[in-house]
């Protein structure tokens, strides 16, 4: 598997030059199979750059084909769904799993984003590609999209909930775990039991823990959390995730070191996500 | 009055190094009467800068005023007003306008903040807001500020605003697109393929080109809605949006002194945006204006504040 970052920040983009290193485009990651199969993962502003990387390929000629897995559907991981040139081609071909409980619902949503009070797109039946919006189960469940076993853990974020991924291929696992919110004690036994043994665990780390302290109702994970995570479940690298949207490079290198001095005893390796950057499983 | 450019970006946010200098945040302006409460045109993600840079003031002690002129309600426009600090502070008034149509503003603005996409209910914001309808021709005070506005070409509805305080009058004319096809009134247009118009229509056209003019009548400064470059616009003229080349149209008809190229197209690096305004400045050296490029923290002083 190839997982690239398209967009790794939390809440909403945050242009400038304090951002201009780790990236300001909010949540979006692709992973290409090694079976060739296509997966991208939420559908923040990112969303637009890897489409527009993909027009280069297949999707450019109406050929493509890849899997949505949608964590929920907060603004800042579908806002970029209007600006995905691959969906305005026809011929290429979109399956959406998300939550929302049926696919009636979650459609809705993402409807709901093309308005005509917001968008002139009006409605999702104008984009020109297959577009077939499915839904996860409220419980665990695993689907088989783009030749890889994916299963999915619905955890609290705030007052709602949302959904974590796993991706399994080769024996190699790839776990996606953003807008996580944990009790005040940490990580919960069910987390680790889904973490367990990743290869790479992409974990949310929105916080420093005194910032987190203030805004615990929020549901973002703080980068202790994230490290408890990944050592209980021992899990063989860490990638920070989901950055606040006031946080500059400088704050992220420091959640970034703060999470190397904690987990080299453990001989957990720390990749903090950038836009641009590519790690292979 | 001082204008204060937050957000300059058309469609959506561009973060990034190609990006830098212009700003990638969506559409926010400030415009600052000598002494006076801020008037914010659009609440695009730079209204969310501008939130932290208000909690300085009043605003921080629940004492602040501030209104709000929306142009029109696509995401690009209203997209950070859920980040504006100033709204989560219980004493704070927040009015804001826009134009009527068939959902009543504050159902439109609550959608925004639905629990499937935002944590935070609008009516769990505390400051004190309140929606003001604006029909056609509508003209208001805000303070000592007198407001008007004009309807722009864009699909659905949108509408362009000029305020008048301290001896200047600026006019935000943001979006828009020429006034050849018909594009306002419309939820979808699907192709550029405009089928011949009827006279009725290109009579409306006319009169929506004029009142525009009319609004921008002697206006010290005339921001306006420049995201294509001609080469573009050939093929998306059906998008809403204008070419320099329109804006200096406007600029020129309706006597202005500053004209201020707008709402940049996402993918518009920095350089290109150079290299725009240079070409542009170089057609409109006979003409009896200047012309400038919005990027983030630029101010204009006009009027009584220009010194």
């Amino acid at each position: 598997m190839r997982i690239k970052f398209w967009g790794v920040r939390g809440s909403i983009p945050a242009p400038g030059p304090e951002t201009n290193r780790y990236g300001g485009n909010t949540s979006c990651v692709s992973v290409h199979t090694a079976s060739g199969g296509l997966v991208i993962i939420d559908m923040g502003t990112g969303l637009m750059h890897l489409g527009n990387s993909l027009m280069a390929g297949a999707f450019g000629k109406g050929k493509g084909r890849a899997a949505v897995l949608l964590s929920h559907t907060h603004w800042d991981h579908i806002q970029g769904l209007g600006f995905f040139a691959p969906v305005f081609i026809a011929g290429n071909q979109f399956t959406v799993w998300g939550p929302g409980g049926s696919p009636e619902v979650l459609e809705a949503i993402l409807e709901g984003q093309m308005d005509p009070n917001f968008s002139p797109l009006q409605t999702l039946k104008n984009f020109s590609a297959r577009f077939d919006v499915r839904a996860i189960g409220t419980g665990d469940a695993t689907v088989e999209a783009e030749g890889v076993a994916i299963s999915a853990w619905l955890h609290p974020h705030g007052a709602t909930t949302a959904l974590a991924f796993r991706i399994e291929e080769a024996g190699r696992s790839f776990v996606y775990a953003s807008d996580v919110g944990y009790p005040e004690s940490g990580p919960t036994d069910d987390a680790i039991a889904f973490f367990r043994g990743a290869t790479v665990l992409l974990h949310d780390s929105t916080y420093r823990p005194e910032d987190q302290t203030t805004r615990r109702n929020r549901g973002f994970s703080s980068y202790e959390d994230a490290c408890a995570a990944a050592v209980a479940a021992r899990a063989g690298k860490l990638v920070t995730f989901h950055y606040d949207q006031d946080y500059s490079d400088d704050d992220v290198d420091e959640i970034v070191g703060a999470c190397k001095a904690k987990l080299k005893p453990h001989g957990i390796d720390v990749v903090p996500a950038r836009e641009g950057e590519e790690i292979a499983i | 009055m001082k204008v204060r450019f937050w957000g300059v970006r058309g469609s959506i946010p561009v973060p990034g190094r190609a990006t830098n200098r212009y700003g990638g945040n969506t559409s926010c302006v400030e415009v600052r009467p000598k002494g006076g409460a801020p008037i914010i045109i659009d609440a695009g993600t730079g209204i969310r800068k501008l939130g932290k840079s208000l909690m300085e003031e009043a605003f921080r002690e629940g004492k602040g005023k501030a209104s709000i002129l929306i142009s029109h309600t696509h995401w690009d426009h209203v997209q950070g007003l859920p980040f504006f600090s100033p709204l989560y502070r219980a004493g704070n008034q927040i009015d804001i306008f826009a134009r009527q149509r068939d959902t009543h503003l504050a159902a439109v603005f609550s959608q925004q903040h639905d629990s499937p996409y935002f944590p935070v209910p609008l009516s769990a914001m505390h400051a004190d807001m309140h929606f003001h309808e604006l029909i056609e021709g509508a003209r208001f005070d805000i303070g000592r500020a007198k407001v008007t506005c004009a309807r722009l070409n864009h699909p659905y509805v949108a509408i362009a605003y000029r305020v008048e305080v301290d001896r200047a009058a600026m006019v935000y004319c943001s979006d828009t697109a020429p006034f050849t096809d018909m594009l306002l009134g419309r939820d979808f247009v699907p192709t550029n393929d405009f089928p011949t118009l009827p006279p009725a229509t290109i009579r409306e056209l006319a009169s929506m080109r004029a009142g525009v003019v009319a609004l921008a009548r002697d206006a010290d400064l005339l921001i306006y809605d420049t995201q294509f470059t001609p080469e573009e616009y050939e093929s998306r003229p059906h998008w809403g949006h204008s070419r320099p080349d329109d804006a200096i149209e406007i600029a020129r008809e309706a006597r202005v002194k500053q004209l201020c190229l707008f709402h940049h197209a996402p993918m518009r690096s920095d350089d290109e945006n150079d290299a725009i305004l240079k070409k542009y400045r170089k057609e409109i050296k006979n003409e009896k204006f200047t012309l400038v490029s919005a990027y983030e923290g630029l101010e204009i002083a006009l009027g009584d504040e220009a010194g």
